[in-house]
């Protein structure tokens, strides 16, 4: 019969052979955060995992100064600590002292610090951010000579306005050497007085992009008196360079857009403040010519000459109105004149004549109406209707007719 | 003329002939003022088409010893 142990036996012994192991007592292991508990008393329990297998993870409450990030699922990290086994649960564990991020988990790690930190010395305010000018002149573009950035600056730059002149500083974007290039970069480019400067490089990972993340880098940022444009990487990527910047583009691209001004637009307002200009003088000149023609004429009425040809005009009239009225009283009068004609007619001798009267003349045709222009045995001549009758007066003799 | 005393900006140039149109606008301005306005209005737009050197720009690249050529 073989020895018959006790669980507990068998755990303790374990746990001694754990214990006596050099290795196991302190040893770094690395792996990816799963099932990661931040416990209510400071404890916290994860698991650190890779392709191949999974061990559990124990920090305590009193190794926590060993931990200076939140852990996070999928994190990439390295935790120093002691193999060792919890005897009532026969279970062995990583009892963690320490635990830092592993490589790319590292530099967010750093990122994160650093942004932290920056943005408490208040670089990244508001009040800082210089305003980026419309129209420039010069734009500075410190990024590499070679590569698809200062290829998309270019293009676009030059497609909007081929007046704006672009000084490159060919910067090292990349590497142990990029983060002081940028900064030489912006310190020469500052010096030469550009307008406005773009800051940065096409796409990559975050090591690719890490130049951009330095602590220099953001403080030559801060610094210069030329308002920069950051534009690093992709529109997803942001680095400590984006937050400090005066304005972060998303790309190369829509950095060379937000700094140069399109010529075309501008030359169209030009012309459009010429037309209004015009037009409005042209206007003002038109008002002020309706009105000098308006005083004319009132004036020209007012004149001597008008007056003089108005009052002509008027005796005219007057005459006009004179000689209508005396044609008018001819007229009436010559019809008066009709009428005693007719009158006249039905008076005439002749008609007397006819009805047998007869008119008496002497022999020199002075009319005899009385006795005493007769003288006995005179002549007389008899007119009547169709001739005259030679007469002697043989006698006369008064008589009263009435 | 004071636009020579500063170098205005491009957007202060923009900003003076605002001014002078709403000037121009103004029912009681005067046709000498009129005239006066135009003309600092036409001597503005002449400054902003001067202020661009329009002459195409070649790409320019600093050289590590400060120089500047070609890119």
């Amino acid at each position: 019969m073989q020895n018959v142990y006790t669980v507990s036996q068998v755990n303790s012994y374990i746990k001694n052979m754990f214990t006596q192991d050099f290795m196991l007592q302190s040893l770094y292991v690395k792996g990816e955060v799963s099932n990661c508990k931040y416990h209510s008393s400071g404890h916290i329990y994860f698991t650190l995992k890779d392709q191949k297998g999974t061990i559990s993870c124990v920090m305590f409450a009193g190794n926590r100064s060993g931990l200076v990030f939140r852990m996070e699922e999928g994190q990439q990290i390295v935790v120093g600590g002691t193999v060792d086994v919890y005897e009532r649960d026969g279970k062995y564990q990583l009892y963690a002292r320490q635990i830092t991020l592993d490589g790319i988990g590292l530099l967010y790690e750093k990122f994160d610090m650093l942004k932290k930190d920056l943005e408490e010395r208040g670089m990244f305010a508001a009040c800082y951010k210089q305003p980026i000018p419309r129209y420039i002149r010069t734009l500075g573009v410190v990024t590499a000579a070679t590569g698809a950035a200062v290829r998309d600056i270019i293009n676009i730059v030059s497609r909007r306005n081929p007046y704006v002149q672009i000084i490159l500083y060919p910067a090292i974007v990349q590497g142990e050497q990029a983060a002081a290039s940028i900064v030489n970069g912006i310190r020469a480019l500052e010096y030469l007085g550009v307008d406005v400067m773009i800051v940065g490089r096409g796409g990559g990972s975050i090591e690719d992009l890490w130049a951009f993340n330095e602590e220099i880098v953001a403080q030559a940022i801060f610094d210069c008196q030329i308002p920069i444009i950051s534009a690093v990487g992709h529109e997803t990527d942001t680095t400590i360079a984006d937050f400090v910047a005066d304005l972060r583009a998303p790309t190369p691209s829509a950095a060379a857009e937000l700094a140069v001004y399109e010529y075309g637009q501008y030359e169209a307002l030009l012309l459009e403040y010429r037309d209004t200009l015009d037009g409005l003088l042209k206007y003002k000149m038109n008002w002020y010519k309706n009105r000098l023609d308006n005083i004319g004429l009132k004036l020209k009425y007012l004149s001597p000459a008008n007056q003089i040809r108005e009052k002509r005009t008027y005796s005219l009239k007057l005459e006009e109105q004179m000689e209508n009225a005396m044609e008018a009283i001819l007229v009436k009068k010559r019809h008066f004149l009709e009428v005693y004609i007719e009158k006249m007619k039905g008076l005439s001798p002749l008609d007397k004549l006819r009805q047998g009267f007869s008119y008496v003349s002497d022999e020199e045709g002075k009319t005899v109406s009385s006795v005493e222009s007769v003288e006995e045995g005179s002549l007389l001549r008899v007119h009547v209707q169709n001739g005259i009758i030679t007469a002697k007066a043989l006698g006369k003799e008064r008589v009263e007719w009435n | 003329m004071e636009l020579e005393e500063r170098e205005l900006t491009l957007e202060e140039a923009f900003e003076k002939l605002e001014e002078t149109i709403e000037k121009l606008q103004a029912e009681d301005i005067t046709l000498e003022d009129s005239f006066k306005e135009y003309k600092q209005g036409m001597e503005i737009l002449k400054y902003c088409s001067d202020k661009i050197d329009r002459v195409e720009k070649k790409v320019l690249k600093i050289e590590g010893n400060g120089e500047l050529n070609e890119f």
